[in-house]
């Protein structure tokens, strides 16, 4: 972990560049360019706020603004961890620089056009009318999503180095994972549905506790269980330094797979 | 330390898969408990080392471990054993422009390479004029790099490398790339870089402008340093050894084999063993057979060809008018060229023996007997024997 940071302070300048590359890169060809960073949770939350309404499921718009934004942020980096390292297979071949600065740069680029979409989120809660408490916690809630994204980024360009069939596992998982999370329903369907050994498994995924908190904090929803949304948080820090130990140990092999 | 770099008997394995790895072979890997993919070392216990300021060649065909072993050097891998020491900065030009990206602006590019090669920004500042210069792109240099040209795009590869004056330049096989002009002046980049006590690991397949630039050469041959010292003595013996590689594709043998040549001497007009003549001497050659059975009248043949295996000359008993009798056991024919009136060169025989209506090809040696002849008048190919008058017209 150490060698990591160190490793990392001293590529800042590359770091630097290769998130303004992703960013430039990402919005060069398309018209609106950035404007698809904000259209896309907004175009996904029509369509989910009409399907549930349909369903008649019951959630507040806010409650369902505020989860399809913070999960955006990971779903955004888990696809782009798959290309992380190997769509960069010229620059591991031909030239050495420190590896882990590739998944670091795309989680970060995503972490600006998320802070971004936090800052309209915002307005729009001002303009919904809720208010917000101890918005000084948002940035420890983000860093440990941040970390959650990293150590996940880590796995998964490492690993489809070596077996491209991540990508195919990957979208699966994905699913599955979306709907474990209280995104399109409040973490109340939760308490309300199943046994105390199951609500604290619920927190086992790392990101029900993530968006429990920012709802907490963004529009002053109750917090049921602290104690499980502090395990979940300590969850994003573990799968961190599990991301830093598989990387370090897989990254030796990089140039001789791809 | 007053090597550059110490390379201590470093050896590199692959493993080789047909395609890529999926889940079902790693898991079944990892059930056997072992990695059953087919190993491949491409570099077996290197060591050597490059002085500070030394310019070592490195030589040796397609797939010898050169790349591999530059690759190792410049840390993009990492050795299966062995130990590689540098000191110093390195710059390395496995691939002109490696780090480019085509959407971005060439002074981008220029910068993120920078970044990647662990170069400060203050210092790239102050660099970059140098390398518009270098690469002449001053009215380009804001256009994305996927509109220049190929020959724009290496100048700027390499005037981002050198222009960054590392301690140490690993290259490989990118002079070839560039046009004239280009290759003339990163020669002179290369020689300045050499004045300046700098060391140089550089690969490539010009023996000649190799030759020149090294202060020392390394021969690799499959995966393993055959020889490191004087540049023309390795030079020469590199492109002996192509040639020998050469003749043995041509080579070839085949047939039904009832019948077989088993040995094939060649002799001097004094009947001593001989692989080497001048134009005009005798030549004798027995061909010994065996026929395991009995064979009606064989037909006997021979070639000449030259070292690209063309064949300029051949003939065979039958188009001499003489029929073999019934061979059957062990003995040999005896053919005897009277006058071996070829040029000057290296030719390679070939012999054949057939049944009488070229249906069966009892058993063919191709290109399998390297002769030499190694002294003759100027003329080309075989000789042929030629009148000259002169007819003046006078008014």
């Amino acid at each position: 972990m150490n060698r990591f940071l160190h490793d990392l302070w001293r590529n800042r300048e590359l770091l630097q560049l290769l998130v303004a590359r992703n960013i430039k890169i990402r919005y060069k060809s398309s018209i609106l360019g950035f404007v698809w960073t904000l259209l896309n949770p907004i175009l996904f939350i029509g369509i989910y706020a009409m399907f549930l309404g349909l369903l008649k499921v019951a959630i507040a718009l806010p409650l369902l603004v505020s989860g399809v934004i913070v999960w955006s942020f990971l779903d955004m980096c888990l696809g782009d961890s798959l290309y992380a390292v190997i769509g960069n297979t010229n620059l591991i071949k031909k030239t050495s620089f420190s590896r882990p600065t590739l998944p670091v740069a795309m989680v970060l680029s995503n972490l600006v056009n998320f802070v971004l979409s936090l800052i309209i989120l915002g307005c729009y809660l001002i303009f919904a009318r809720v208010s917000p408490q101890h918005l000084w916690l948002l940035p420890v809630f983000v860093l440990s999503q941040t970390a959650l994204c990293l150590g996940l980024a880590l796995i998964i360009s490492a690993m489809n180095v070596y077996f491209r069939d991540t990508e195919h596992i990957l979208a699966v998982v994905k699913l599955a994972w979306f709907f474990m999370t209280p995104i399109i329903y409040p973490i109340s369907f939760v308490f309300d549905q199943v046994s105390p050994t199951l609500q604290k498994a619920a927190f086992l995924n790392p990101m029900t506790g993530l968006v429990t908190a920012y709802r907490w904090v963004l529009m002053s929803e109750d917090i049921i269980a602290p104690q499980l949304v502090t395990m979940s948080h300590a969850i994003c820090w573990g799968v961190l330094a599990v991301g830093i130990l598989i990387f370090q140990r897989a990254e030796r092999g990089f140039a001789d797979e791809l | 330390m007053k090597h550059a770099i110490e390379v201590d008997n470093v050896s590199k394995c692959f493993r080789l898969s047909g395609g890529t790895r999926t889940l079902k072979s790693a898991a079944l890997d990892l059930l056997r408990s072992r990695d059953h993919r087919e190993a491949f070392w491409a570099l077996k216990n290197a060591s050597f080392n490059v002085k500070k300021g030394e310019t070592v060649g490195i030589i040796g065909a397609n797939g010898a471990g050169k790349s591999t072993l530059l690759a190792l050097i410049a840390s993009t891998m990492y050795p299966t054993s062995g130990t590689i020491r540098t000191e110093g900065s390195i710059s390395s030009l496995l691939e002109l422009g490696a780090g480019f990206h085509p959407d971005l602006s060439g002074r981008e590019n220029v910068f993120l390479a920078g970044a990647i090669m662990g170069i400060p920004r203050t210092r790239m500042e102050e660099r970059f004029d140098a390398i518009v210069d270098f690469a002449e792109l001053h009215e380009y240099i804001d256009e994305p790099v996927k509109h220049y040209s190929s020959g724009m795009y290496v100048r700027l590869g390499f005037a981002v490398a050198v222009e960054v004056d590392p301690e140490i330049l690993l290259i490989d096989e990118v002079l070839a790339v560039g046009d004239a002009v280009f290759e003339m002046k990163c020669l002179g980049r290369m020689a300045d870089f050499r004045r300046r006590g700098k060391s140089m690991l550089i690969i490539s397949h010009d023996l000649q402008t190799v030759q020149e630039v090294s202060d020392r050469i390394m021969l690799l041959e499959h995966g393993e340093i055959q020889q490191v010292g004087n540049p023309s003595n390795v030079v020469a013996q590199y492109q002996a050894l192509s040639e020998l590689r050469h003749r043995d594709g041509l080579r070839k043998e085949w047939g039904s084999r009832e019948m077989e040549m088993t040995r094939i001497e060649t002799h001097d007009a004094a009947g001593e063993p001989s692989q080497s003549f001048a134009c005009g001497d005798e030549v004798e050659v027995r061909i010994h057979y065996h026929a395991s059975a009995r064979i009606v009248s064989p037909v006997f043949g021979f070639a000449i060809s030259d070292d690209n295996g063309r064949v300029i000359a051949g003939s065979n008993c039958q188009a001499e008018r003489i029929t073999m009798p019934d061979l059957d056991g062990d003995g040999y024919v005896v053919l005897r060229i009277p006058s071996l009136s070829i040029a000057k060169g290296k030719y390679l025989l070939s012999f054949s023996v057939h049944s009488s209506d070229h249906s069966v090809n009892y058993h063919r040696l191709d290109n399998c007997f390297p002769i030499e002849v190694a002294a003759s008048e100027e003329f080309a190919g075989v000789y042929l024997k030629t009148e000259w008058s002169i007819q003046a017209i006078n008014d």
